[in-house]
């Protein structure tokens, strides 16, 4: 997978006030309102992938394009919104954006006995270890958000180290999501890059 | 004399048409997805569904049309099984007469049969084989694969030749 939100060299103190008083008016309303019924779509093509791939052992190609682009509109929403980037996140499951990409290679199989081990025992194997990592990593991202929001609104520039730190959690928790909803077999790294 | 396209055989089916057929008729489960016991759910995905699909393929035209169709009827029983559970629950105190659970077993038996069929239809479709169901199956023929005689009349009327 391959997952990288480009570093801004510069970043409008203007916008970033205008996302943090009205972003969730003009930004998160209209986004999250359409998300959620495009999240729901998702969710049921999740749950007929779930029984196709215990019958043909592949994940339907369509289904699973469909997925990626919802995780693409996702991101494009989170980078605005977590201030790592200024202009309007674009709509849609085909939108793009030239600061955010996300390639996820579709797999031509996925195994069936993964699959069925993901459903009874993942909240073991996946949930809890990753879960437990990414609880303490999101308590870093919202320290990094507030002292990001500080820095930009001083200097106009986020720093490296806290954008890579933001964009390697978000990197992360997507590994997570695509092994748990089976668009991949390869167990998720515990590593932010 | 009504002009049908071609049917397209098997082999020249790609892969990918094949699993978006056979996606229309796991439609029926999208309720269960989303944890709502409503049946117009299976319905409002059956037509987004067909809907998103249809312009990629007359095959898939076909069978997500099929899909939809076919799942009118037992959306209604449903539907009628739901609004009398609601009323008994309601009004009655849960007293349930032999009239319901007549009906009950009725629209059980019938999802049932749907649920056989459409997972025929859905095996069918990932074989790039055409499957009709009675009545349905003429309909979904007709609007995917008839050659729409009026609309090329219509071209032909508007572009016409010099001399």
């Amino acid at each position: 997978m391959n997952f990288e939100i480009k570093h801004s060299e510069q970043l409008s103190r203007g916008e970033l006030l205008l996302r943090t008083f009205f972003g969730w008016l003009y930004i998160g309303l209209p986004h999250g309102f359409l998300l959620f019924f495009t999240g729901l779509w998702g969710a049921i093509l999740s749950f007929i992938s779930f029984w196709i791939i215990l019958f043909t052992g592949r994940y339907p190609q369509s289904f699973f394009e469909f997925q990626v682009g919802l995780i693409r509109w996702q991101i494009r929403l989170n980078t605005r919104m977590y201030n790592l980037e200024d202009g309007y996140p674009a709509f849609g499951v085909s939108g793009t954006d030239d600061k955010v990409q996300i390639e996820i290679p579709y797999p031509e199989s996925i195994s069936r006995g993964t699959t069925l081990l993901r459903l009874f025992f993942g909240w073991l194997y996946v949930l809890i270890p990753h879960g437990f990592a990414l609880l303490f990593l999101g308590l870093g991202v919202l320290v990094s958000l507030f002292l990001g929001w500080w820095i930009i609104l001083f200097t106009g520039k986020l720093p490296v180290s806290l954008h890579n730190f933001v964009v390697g959690t978000l990197r992360w928790s997507t590994r997570v999501r695509l092994y748990l909803g089976n668009m991949t077999d390869t167990y998720p790294p515990f590593s932010l890059d | 004399m009504e002009e049908y396209y071609s049917l397209p055989q098997p082999e020249e089916i790609s892969e990918r048409e094949k699993e978006d057929a056979m996606g229309a008729y796991l439609m029926m489960f999208a309720a269960v997805a989303i944890g709502l016991p409503l049946p117009i759910i299976n319905l409002i995905a059956s037509f987004i569904y067909f809907y998103i699909n249809r312009k990629k393929s007359k095959f898939i035209h076909f069978h997500s049309l099929q899909s939809l169709l076919s799942q009118i009827p037992t959306t209604i029983i449903n539907w009628g099984l739901v609004v009398w559970s609601v009323t008994i629950f309601f009004k009655d105190d849960w007293k349930l007469t032999p009239e319901f659970w007549g009906y009950a077993i009725f629209a059980g038996s019938a999802t049932l049969l749907y649920f056989v069929y459409g997972l025929i239809a859905a095996y069918k479709a990932r074989q790039g084989k055409m499957y009709y169901f009675l009545f349905f199956g003429k309909i979904a023929y007709e609007a995917a694969f008839k050659v729409d005689t009026n609309s090329q009349k219509i071209v032909s009327e508007v572009n016409k030749p010099p001399f």
